[in-house]
């Protein structure tokens, strides 16, 4: 099947069978490599986009089901001040990972911001969750989350100051 | 690019009688065993595994025949399709009583008089401490890729030893090693699985590619990885130990058995390790230790954030924990007489060379968590305690355990481990070894060293790629070798540039060669040698809540306090140990994996994940400031050293019970609760 | 390998019709539960599949004074953003607690009911509210009380041939109330369950009482539940051991680790009646 949306704000079409994952698709047919199938089962984080402005597990999606649906992945949304804001507060608070969870974990600090800009230290690790892996140093994730929450609103202000 | 996929066996153990792959089509090939150019083995660690077993098999998904094609989805179901016929033997699964066919290694030690101190000692406790395996969960799934690059075959993979790799598919190719480039590709969270098994997946790879006349790549699924990888080994320790007078540790006599899987790759260390740690950090006049590395019939099982010590050191920690309680002592006053003191006998009869910062450490980590306070208050609730309803249940408990320095106890097997450095007219510095591919801070440690000893800036300071056309081999990178045998060999390396600098001219290049320190001998129950130059010190304090509602152990409070020596990046280091504590504790609360197999296997890959960081307690880690000119000590293994054990202690103290195996069944401390 | 047909329709009249013509069709809303458990590279699919995720009138949620009314495609992130003084609280936490913040994202609350080979963590809850879900087909619509989607084997029983619609869940205060969760949270193994509570108290008398607990199996017990009703509250120590006795032998049937979780819940919960 043919199936057409819009990658990284860009109108796609991509060649799917109904046996393939949307991670498969995007990682193979795309060449984005921030998308990888890993786990196949939603749990470790390496295949998040944004679907529709929402965090997804794109290894939990038939490729079927991104038809007429926006989709971002680390490659577009790495674009944007938002994720800037992000890597500067990961910078900031020198939070250092084995380098295969860090795009995941930006993906899932953006889904939170949008929605908490402030958020509590128990919902900053529930985030993090979303991409688990053994390297990381909580305090670290937590410093790095609100560090990057800070430069965002800041990044605001002075835009509705302009 | 062609991509390899794994057939495997079906059954744990007996023979493989036919293999028939369903029609491939156009572009897909089958390997077999017969196809394998060279040797159809891998050395590692005194062990022999096969590239792809042939006739025998000796675990389920034991690969027998690879089948490369260009899609991988359709190579799935080629795989799935594919039928073998095995005569199925009855697999053995037993490990905490074996067969002497099971045996691989065994490790006797006697110290003193064991049977007369036990015949005289007033008390004598008891206890059998199980671990079970732990998934590394690996930062990726493991895989490899292979292509003709001019006259040699290059091979990508994430490796700790890319010298193994490269040893490895030469001796599967029947090649010269120099005709195989290894580049190492980004290593990630390996916690030690890493050693020798990407050697397999290199050698398929690779074999593949030279079937096929074209580049290959094969990648496990995390399914795959997950459970036909090699895993931690699982161990039962028994320990009984006998109080003399004034409560004093007088008697021990451990047995340990380790279920090291099929094959055993990592037996002969992993058991030494174990049995040199039955002690902990306590000295004992009188002990015997005997230990023994079985193998069953399930994937290869092993390494798990150090080489054997932690399954000991847990076991010893812990029994000494329920010492102290049958003393009516608190754990931190026992463990105080009891210490190893410097010049102490160690196991194996060397004496301590330094003093163990046991009084330092408690102080730090009563401090830091309350923990004399809450003992006793747990303690008190504990004895007067008549149903779950009296109260919160909680429990804190304290581990004392070390790290020793970076040698392999059975033996290097090599004397070629060097690490070259070159100093040019720049003044710009390359350091070259194989260790680089285990990537990370070690790397900054290395370029500190080398700009303080050439004295010129960090930023000049570069190290190379860890490729095998580029950095000699500098042996596995595990046991902290980093920060202490490849950092000493730079700054000796760089000792003798400085040496030769100012009368010879620029560019200059030397080479350090690792000196491989006396292994340890066994013989007749004697054990001799230094089981470390050195060794980093830690406490751990864990304190925990049963929840009242489900009773599932919340833990509260994580400290963990260590000697480490010098230390050169004290904030990252602090990173590091606070993620080892974190890893610690899930193993502690939710990880458990059954690798014998059959029914419900695969649910297990599924079931099991890492502890939610939201259910992660506040984790503290702190530094004793070390005397001048300590040296750098290797402190990776520490969390997982003493966390688990003070973890049980914690438990076993907000329950009522002695539990003795962690993860501890929720149905047990529902019944330890219940009928207090 | 299967390449299976998947349908679009617009509307639920379309969808309807389509699984009129195609009996053997699958429903895929976020797909999470279809998913859940290959770990291949490939996807096994039905061979028919019938998308509902952006079916207008199944994502529509809305609240009247006596019951607050989800489409079955509504995700479960927005189950909860639909806000604190919206849903009942022992459905927002059981939804909460639903594998990751990401998962929710795409699964929904009728996926959730759906399932066929456990009960997923809404169950329990929605059980306890006395939730009612609405099934249609081309031929009309049916409600069903969600209790009823336990079988006499305690096992999911969800009634085949009907696409779920909606869920209406009734609004009540209640006076005592207690979610939780046990067993791995982020996956539904077998050692997963969850455990619902709610109690009403009017004049210092014991009017309402439910509790259910489900996972692979489910436990619920109006009969047992009903012979408390009428006691007063507080209940004392030997009224509490009664009833903990009384639920825990109608729980025997569940395997024995589940049964002494079960137990221990139970004790919680009585003790609530117990203050």
């Amino acid at each position: 099947m043919t199936l057409s949306f819009i990658l990284n704000g860009e109108d796609v079409s991509a060649k799917a069978r109904s046996v393939d994952r949307l991670s498969d698709v995007l990682h193979d047919q795309f060449g984005l490599l921030g998308v990888q199938s890993d786990c196949r089962s939603g749990r470790c984080g390496r295949c998040l986009v944004f679907l529709d402005g929402r965090l997804a597990p794109s290894c939990l999606l038939p490729a079927f089901k991104a038809r007429g649906r926006e989709i971002i992945t680390i490659e577009g949304f790495s674009q944007t001040e938002d994720y800037r804001d992000i890597e500067e507060g990961f910078k900031e608070a020198g939070v250092e990972t084995c380098g295969f969870c860090e795009g995941p974990k930006i993906m899932a600090a953006a889904a939170l911001l949008e929605r908490r800009p402030r958020p509590t230290n128990s919902e900053i690790l529930e985030f993090m969750s979303a991409a688990p892996c053994r390297c990381t140093d909580p305090e670290a994730l937590i410093r790095a989350v609100r560090s990057s929450a800070e430069l965002k609103a800041r990044r605001r202000y002075r835009r509705a100051g302009q | 690019m062609l991509h390899v996929a794994t057939v495997r066996s079906p059954v744990a153990r007996g023979a493989v009688r036919s293999i028939t792959f369903p029609r491939l089509p156009t572009g897909y090939r089958a390997i077999l065993p017969a196809d394998i150019p060279g040797r159809n083995r891998i050395a590692s660690f005194g062990a022999e595994i096969p590239v792809l077993a042939h006739e025998r098999v000796s675990y389920e998904g034991e690969p027998i025949a690879l089948l490369a094609g260009p899609d991988p989805v359709v190579l799935e179901a080629l795989v799935a399709a594919t039928k073998v016929e095995c005569e199925e033997e009855e697999p053995v699964l037993g490990w905490e009583s074996f067969s002497s066919d099971q045996v691989v290694a065994k490790r006797v030690a006697i110290v003193g008089d064991p049977d007369l101190a036990f015949s005289i000692a007033p008390e004598v406790h008891e206890a059998v401490y199980v671990s079970g395996a732990i998934d590394h969960y690996y930062s990726e799934p493991q895989g490899a890729a292979a292509a003709y690059d001019y006259d040699k075959i290059a091979i990508w993979c994430a490796t700790q030893w890319p010298y193994h790799v490269r040893d490895s598919v030469a001796l599967a190719l029947g090649c010269r090693a120099e005709e195989v480039s290894v580049r190492p590709t980004r290593l990630g969270v390996h916690l030690d699985g890493k050693l020798w098994y990407p050697s397999l997946l290199a050698c398929h790879a690779a074999i593949a590619a030279v079937a096929c006349g074209s580049p290959a790549r094969l990648l496990l699924t995390r399914e795959e990885d997950f459970l036909y990888t090699t895993k931690r080994a699982r161990s039962s320790v028994s320990v009984r130990a006998a109080l003399g007078p004034g409560n004093d540790l007088s008697a021990m006599d451990v047995r340990i058995a380790l279920n090291v899987g099929a094959y055993g790759p990592l037996a002969d260390e992993i058991l030494s390790q174990a049995v040199l740690a039955s002690t902990g950090a306590y000295g004992c006049p009188n002990l015997r230790v005997e230990g023994y590395a079985v193998t069953t019939n399930t994937p290869p099982l092993g390494a798990f954030g150090g080489l054997g010590a932690s399954h000991a050191l847990f076991a010893v920690e812990a029994h000494a924990n329920r010492l102290a309680a049958a003393a009516g002592e608190d754990p931190a006053d026992w463990k105080s007489r009891n210490v190893l003191k410097k010049g102490s006998a160690l196991i194996t009869g060397e004496p301590l060379r330094e003093e163990a910062p046991y009084a330092a450490i408690l102080e730090r980590l009563s401090l830091a968590s309350d923990y004399r306070r809450k003992h006793a208050c747990y303690e008190l609730v504990r004895k007067r305690r008549s149903g779950k309803s009296d109260g919160p249940l909680r429990g804190i408990g304290l581990s004392f355990a070390y790290q020793g320095t970076g040698q392999f106890l059975s033996g290097d097997r090599s004397n070629a481990y060097s690490v070259e450095v070159g100093l040019d007219k720049e003044l710009k510095v390359q350091i070259k070894t194989s260790a680089a591919a285990g990537g990370g801070g070690v790397l900054d440690i290395w370029r500190k060293t080398a700009s303080s000893a050439l004295g010129v800036p960090l930023a000049n300071v570069r190290v190379a790629s860890a490729d095998t056309d580029e950095s000699p081999n500098s042996g596995p990178s595990t046991l902290s070798r980093g920060v202490t045998v490849v950092n000493r060999l730079v700054e000796n390396a760089c000792a003798a540039i400085q040496k030769r600098r100012f009368r010879d001219p620029l560019p200059l290049t030397a080479r350090s060669a690792y000196r491989i320190p006396k292994p340890i001998s066994w013989e007749e129950g004697r054990v001799r040698g230094s089981p470390f130059d050195t060794a980093a010190w830690a406490g751990a304090a864990v304190e925990l809540e049963l929840d009242p509602w489900t009773l599932d152990p919340r833990p509260l409070g994580v400290w963990l306090c260590v000697d480490g020596g010098q230390v050169v990046s004290p904030e990252r280091a602090r990173a590091a140990l606070r993620a080892g504590c974190a890893d610690a504790l899930g193993t502690c609360l939710s990880e458990r994996f059954d690798p014998s197999g059959g029914k419900g296997k695969e649910d297990q890959y599924f079931r099991y994940g890492l502890l939610p960081l939201n259910e992660l307690p506040p984790i503290s880690v702190d530094f004793i400031e070390p005397p001048r000119k300590s040296p750098v000590k290797g402190i990776g293994e520490l969390p997982f050293d003493t966390v688990p054990a003070a973890f049980l202690t914690a438990i076993s103290q907000a329950a009522g019970a002695g539990f003795s195996c962690l993860p501890v069944p929720s149905s047990q401390i529902i019944r330890a609760v219940e009928s207090a | 390998m299967l390449d299976s047909d998947v349908h679009y329709p617009k509307d639920l009249v379309g969808a309807l019709d389509l699984l009129r013509k195609r009996p053997g069709a699958v429903v895929m809303a976020g797909g999470t539960d279809i998913l859940r458990e290959q770990g291949g590279r490939g996807l096994s699919l039905p061979a028919e599949v019938v998308c509902v995720h952006e079916l207008p009138e199944l994502r529509r949620a809305g609240l009247t004074e006596r019951f607050l009314e989800i489409g079955a495609a509504v995700t479960l992130t927005e189950v909860l953003e639909l806000g604190e003084s919206v849903v009942p609280p022992l459905l927002a936490e059981a939804v909460g607690l639903v594998a990751t913040p990401a998962i929710r994202n795409l699964a929904t609350i009728g996926g959730n009911i759906a399932c066929r080979s456990r009960f997923m963590d809404a169950w329990p809850a929605l059980a306890c509210l006395d939730a009612i879900i609405e099934l249609r087909d081309a031929g009309g619509s049916t409600w069903i009380n969600v209790n009823r989607l336990a079988g006499e084997d305690r096992r999911p029983a969800f009634p085949e041939g009907g696409l779920l619609t909606r869920i209406r869940v009734p609004l009540e205060r209640w006076d005592a109330l207690a979610l939780k969760k046990v067993g791995p949270r982020d996956y539904p193994s077998p050692d997963t369950a969850v455990f619902a509570f709610v109690a009403k108290v009017e004049k210092g008398i014991l009017s309402e009482l439910r509790l259910a607990f489900a996972g692979e199996m489910a436990f619920r017990s109006a009969a047992t539940e009903s012979r408390m009703i009428g006691r007063t509250v507080p209940l004392s120590e030997r009224e509490r051991a009664d009833a903990s006795e009384a639920f825990r032998a109608e729980a025997a049937f569940l395997p024995e680790a589940q049964a002494l979780r079960f137990g221990v819940l139970v004790d919680g919960a009585l003790e609530l009646l117990g203050r």
